[in-house]
């Protein structure tokens, strides 16, 4: 099952990141609405409610208690004397008991909800609220979370289930405090080499043949890397479930915010692989391909294989969002390569205004819930609420004051070059941080009241010691800042945005058709691509012909329903 | 003109089937020294590609996060001890089962045969085979390690194959003398079968000691159950997950050297996991001893 | 030299000594036979055929969450889902195709290393070699097709730099995406995994030949060649037989992790396995009933095959599997 596994992994994780991982095609979920009751999983909650009476919670919240935790992906077990869950355990008087995800999730749910018996808390999946294996939070936040209460109080109505309008999940990311900060850029873009801009005098490309062009004088001029590897112009991955270098430029050439497979016109969302906006840019790449400066290996090689060219530093550039490269990236920092590593420009088709950047978005069905088989759901709840405190959240992010950051002068925290070390170090973090529970939990982004940001990661100044001279030079070249100055701002999120994490019911047509469509595009693409010039248009008919024998609209009428539904439900607020 | 091909044909049939398996052995260890190599190359170097039989850049990074959980000193002893008691059991209960079908005249021979064959073909699925140890209070139970696969069909028809092949008079003249099938099974057939036996073994044994999915399925919330395999698959599974967090990878903003990458920790996993069990097949090849002396049995 | 021949025609004595009538009397003379074998029985009933009461899944639209009696029953869907499919025909070819390649390959090559292996006088260079030649089985295939995959690479693979400098090709080859050379890659990537795992059978097998058949052919002048002819190979001939109609069964089980990792669109029409698509489009989107129904697809075709197989070797008087 390894294939599974993986596959299934990154599906959740595409969800946590709030990143959109193409098509969202892997994800298996299930939110199966037509056929729970909330009925009795309302009799849960009350019932558990009026167990405990409110009064009593103050003096038992130091009763030692051990909470059991499943976490639907893989991490690794803390050390038994790791720092923070000993604090956590001293002063909050919890001890968790956590097991972590290995080989498949579906399968590990699958067997959970067919035995029937679950931890106390566990990891969002639509298909435990189907099982009514989770508790609604909703009147338990009301009465012992004030923490959490105001932490998710713009958030209330988005939390809320669409099949019976209870609030199963507390989503881990996405709600935010004080100022959004970002520094460093890990979305979608087409990227390039920073010594072709400084050679051709740090231009802005703005459209496909302006980027391109400058990659083909430079290929022209440069054949060879420094090291005598012949140049690569522009590659691309689409390997397993990373396929979205390939399948995602289309959307966002044509303007549209990252939505996944569809693009959203006036709230109807439609598949847009066929239309013309993607047959623009493949013909592009066809092109592109027979002037010999696109990878010829790019649809046979493997994500290793391309992490190594990239790392190689002949890449001069690619379509894709950074977090799938960075590791390469990285690597050529580490070899004081600056001058091939990438900087993100957003290119659009002619009169379209780019709209790579998004705001932030709440991680739905995602985050800690608790189990109908919790002993004490209002402990549980004290417990979570305690986390979000803004003292509990600077160490979980930040460490402790004087051991994992310095405060100066003005109040604004800082790290030392070592203490930013020993936070790669896989084996010291074991012992140090609580990275664990802290990636599932509800937290704090943004800013903390007294202006610190919530993480060391957007922390300007720390951002600003991180860059290379190099950096700095381009930044200043195109007077930015921050790499995300290279986009439009990101305008407000439309109501139902984003609908790649729509949930497409198990097994349905929608699902289905969603899984053809993917094997359809990996098929005919390459072909369309590789193929003469004179042959793209009817290669091209070809892979329209294969998806109109697909159940398109199943999937449009999916996503379309639920756009609706958010759209109703959701603007309350 | 006889006696000259027969000194020359050995030295040339001999040199040839040397070459084939030199080439052989190079062509199989490669895969295995690369492994190594990258196990002790650092993990973003690695990413470049290129390391062949020597690491570029050494480092005992990835081994060091092999090992720092400490969880898997106790999840190794629990592999050992699943992975002796499975095998030996296994290897005496198949074995009897083997001999009870290799007697032609056993009245349910087919039966039997037919019966275990077929487990060969068919999977009940998760699902109702879960239900089934949870009723056995199997679940969190080290004997879930050992009951459920104890008999394999495929090893047994190997060993009945083997049995086969043995001299039917042995038995008879056995018979003769007043043994029953156990003392004949014992005494007479077990000894006979090292070969066969020694080779079931190393499955049985190879088989256990790889094993994970069922710690993932019935054992996987209690720690001191975990085996090498699943603690290592844990390890594995969150190198890969954690690299493209883009949570964990903001958190350490600035160039990373050395870092611990999938490639890299799973090379070294590989390493861990598969040399304890590599120690065995040496030691069972002594078993592997050409002719039982069968010629030299009265029969 | 007697042994052999001897072995078969107290076989067929045994067989014949037996007439129907006397049923209950062998049973009750052969106790300790059913001692030895019918609780095992039991036991593989119990944890075996037992669950098999999941097969019916394939014929619900199963959800976990729910009981038995709350399922909903669907019929044949799953069944017509997997067999109207486009890809299917596709994907049975490909499957069939590439465990036909494995099976032969597989077959011929361990067989012949085995028996290389035995020719090999010093005993210690046979036991390294054999030794090495069984390591790559304990690497896993993301590990096995990560390495193929560099090896086959126009940019430096090994492969391509050898045919080039030997002047069988001028360019680099792109393996991976020539659709007709997929099923031989993965073919030969399987040899190179596991022939010297595949090969440890035959070895032990080898050891149970009477070592004075070799000393009486020697001594009748028979060459290397011919008692490898007419020695090793009869005396490993049943193993192979069984272990042929064994992997018979199994011809619909080409497995998905190789095809799965070495595959890319280009190549999707001949990579595609049938595990792959009930992969895909059953246990990746929550559809266990196709998982099950697949399963139950396979079962058929695999117990029809090794009957029929069991059948032949029958008929034609070899060693037969039940």
């Amino acid at each position: 099952m390894g294939v599974a596994t993986r596959k299934k992994l990154w599906s959740s994780l595409s969800l946590g990141l709030a990143l959109c991982l193409a098509l969202a095609g892997c994800s298996g979920n299930s939110s199966n609405s037509s056929e729970s009751e909330p009925s009795s999983a309302a009799t849960n909650s009350t019932s558990a409610g009026a167990s405990a009476s409110p009064s009593a919670s103050e003096s038992d919240a130091l009763e030692p208690i051990t909470i059991s935790a499943f976490i639907g992906a893989p991490q690794q077990q803390p050390t038994a004397d790791n720092r923070i869950y000993k604090k956590i355990q001293d002063e909050l008087g919890v001890k968790l008991n956590m097991e972590f995800l290995v080989g498949d999730l579906q399968q590990k749910l699958g067997v959970m909800i067919a035995g029937g018996e679950y931890p106390d808390l566990i990891t969002a999946d639509p298909k435990l609220v189907t099982a009514k294996a989770v508790i609604p939070l909703e009147d338990l936040i009301e009465q012992y979370g004030p923490n959490l209460k105001k932490h998710y109080e713009k958030y209330w109505n988005l939390m809320k289930d669409s099949s019976d309008g209870h609030i199963y999940w507390l989503p881990n990311y996405g709600a935010y405090t004080g100022d959004y900060l970002a520094t460093v850029y890990q979305g979608p873009a087409f990227w390039i080499q920073k010594d072709i801009l400084k050679e051709a005098g740090y231009p802005t490309p703005k459209t496909l043949d302006e980027y391109f062009k400058l990659i083909s004088d430079y290929a022209a001029k440069h054949p060879t890397t420094s090291d005598g590897q012949p140049t690569i112009g522009f590659t691309t991955l689409a390997y397993d479930w990373r396929t979205f270098p390939l399948t995602n430029a289309p959307e966002h050439l044509s303007g549209h915010a990252n939505d996944g497979g569809v693009v959203v016109d006036n709230g109807v969302a439609t598949v847009f692989a066929t239309q013309d906006i993607a047959k623009t840019y493949y013909k592009k790449l066809n092109e592109i391909y027979n002037q010999g400066l696109m990878d010829k290996e790019a649809f046979v090689q493997n994500y290793d294989q391309y992490l190594a060219k990239v790392a190689s530093g002949r890449v001069l550039g690619m379509f894709d969002q950074r977090w799938n490269f960075e590791q390469a990236e990285n690597e050529l920092i580490g070899q004081n390569k600056i001058g091939q590593t990438y900087v993100p420009f957003p290119l659009t088709y002619e009169g379209v205004t780019d709209h790579y950047l998004d705001r932030p978005v709440l991680n739905l069905n995602n985050g800690f819930g608790i189990s109908k088989d919790a002993k004490d759901p209002v402990r549980i709840i004290q417990f979570l609420d305690a986390l979000v405190s803004e003292d509990w959240q600077k160490t979980l992010q930040w460490g402790e004051e004087g051991v994992d950051y310095l405060v100066d002068e003005n109040g604004k925290f800082y790290r030392t070059q070592e203490q930013r070390d020993q936070q790669n170090d896989p084996t010291w973090k074991l012992a140090n941080k609580a990275d664990a529970l802290w990636a599932y939990a509800p937290k704090m982004e943004g800013t903390y009241s007294d202006g610190n940001a919530t993480g060391p990661g957007t922390q300007p100044d720390e951002f600003y010691n991180s860059l290379k001279p190099e950096d700095k030079e381009v930044l200043d070249a195109y007077q930015h800042k921050t790499w995300t100055e290279f986009f439009t701002p990101a305008p407000e999120n439309p109501i139902y945005y984003p609908a790649w994490n729509i949930d497409l019911i198990d097994g349905s047509d929608a699902s289905v058709a969603n899984k053809q469509m993917t094997d359809a595009t990996l098929k005919y693409l390459p072909k369309a691509i590789m193929s003469k010039t004179d042959q793209f248009d009817s290669v091209w008919q070809e892979y329209v012909d294969a998806y109109a024998k697909i159940n398109v609209k199943a999937y449009e009428d999916r996503i379309n329903s639920q756009i609706q539904w958010r759209i109703e439900n959701w603007s309350s607020n | 003109m006889r006696t000259r091909t027969l000194r020359l044909e050995p030295v040339v049939f001999h040199l040839f089937n040397a070459t084939v398996m030199l080439a052989l052995a190079v062509v199989t260890l490669y895969p295995f020294l690369n492994t190594l190599a990258v196990s002790f190359n650092a993990g973003n170097d690695t990413i470049r590609g290129g390391i062949y039989l020597w690491p570029r850049i050494w480092t005992d990074q990835n081994y060091r996060a092999v090992f720092a959980g400490g969880t898997i000193y106790h999840a190794f002893w629990v592999s050992v001890a699943r992975t002796v008691i499975a095998t030996l059991l296994s290897l005496f209960l198949t074995s009897m089962l083997a001999y009870a079908v290799s007697r032609k005249e056993y009245v349910f021979r087919k039966p039997v045969t037919i019966l275990i064959v077929l487990t060969m073909y068919f999977n009940a699925g998760l699902i109702p085979t879960y239900f089934l140890i949870k009723d056995l209070h199997l679940l969190n139970n080290f004997l879930v390690y050992i009951i459920p696969g104890l008999i394999s069909a495929f090893n047994m028809i190997v060993i009945r194959t083997y049995m086969q092949t043995l001299p039917e008079g042995l038995i008879e003249s056995a018979k003769v003398d007043g043994a029953g099938d156990f003392r004949t099974f014992f005494s007479i057939i077990l000894p006979l079968c090292q070969p066969v036996l020694a080779t079931v073994a190393l499955f049985v044994a190879v088989g256990q000691w790889n094993s994970w999915f069922d710690t993932f399925l019935y054992a996987s919330s209690k720690q001191n159950l975990s085996t090498l395999q699943y603690e290592l698959m844990k390890l594995l599974s969150s190198a890969s997950f954690s690299n493209t967090n883009p949570a964990v990878a903001n958190s350490g903003a600035g160039a990373t050297l050395q870092m611990v990458t999938p490639i890299s920790i799973r090379a070294a996993i590989t390493i861990v996991a598969s040399v304890p069990i590599l120690v065995v097949y040496p030691f069972l090849q002594k078993y592997f001893v050409h002719g039982m002396q069968l010629g030299s049995v009265k029969e | 030299m007697a042994s052999a021949p001897k072995g078969i025609s107290s076989n067929t004595a045994a067989m014949t000594a037996a007439p129907k009538s006397s049923i209950f009397k062998r049973m009750r003379s052969q106790k300790q036979l059913m001692l030895m074998s019918l609780p095992i029985l039991l036991y593989v009933l119990l944890f075996s055929y037992y669950p098999i009461w999941g097969w019916t899944q394939a014929f619900q639209n199963y959800k976990p969450a729910l009981p038995f009696s709350q399922q909903e029953w669907v019929g044949f869907k799953q069944f017509n889902f997997l067999f109207r499919d486009d890809s299917f025909l596709k994907v049975l070819r490909n499957t069939v195709g590439m465990s036909f390649i494995n099976l032969v390959l597989g077959f011929l090559t361990a067989i012949a290393l085995a028996i290389l292996l035995n020719e090999i006088k010093s005993r210690l260079f046979k036991r390294t070699i054999q030794t090495i030649s069984y390591l790559p089985h304990f690497l896993s295939w993301i590990i096995v097709t990560g390495l193929v995959a560099n090896a086959l690479s126009i940019d430096g693979g090994i492969i391509n730099v050898l045919l080039m400098k030997l002047g069988f090709i001028q360019e680099p080859i792109m393996w991976l995406s020539k659709p007709h050379y997929f099923w031989g890659i993965v073919g030969a990537s399987h040899v190179w995994k596991e022939v010297g795992w595949n090969a440890i059978i035959y070895l032990a097998a080898i050891t149970s030949i009477d070592p004075s058949l070799y000393e009486a052919a020697e001594i009748d002048g028979a060459n290397r060649y011919k008692k490898m002819l007419h020695i090793t190979l009869p005396g490993i001939k049943s193993i192979v037989i069984i272990l042929l109609i064994m992997n018979l069964g199994w011809i619909l089980d080409a497995g998905f992790e190789v095809q799965y990792l070495l595959g890319n669109g280009v190549v999707v029409d001949w990579s595609q396995t049938i595990d792959i698509f009930v992969l895909k489009y059953g246990l990746q989107i929550g559809n266990y009933s196709l998982a099950t129904a697949a399963g139950i697809f396979k079962t058929i075709v695999s117990v029809a095959l090794i009957f029929a197989a069991n059948t032949v070797a029958k008929r034609i008087g070899e060693d037969r599997l039940i």
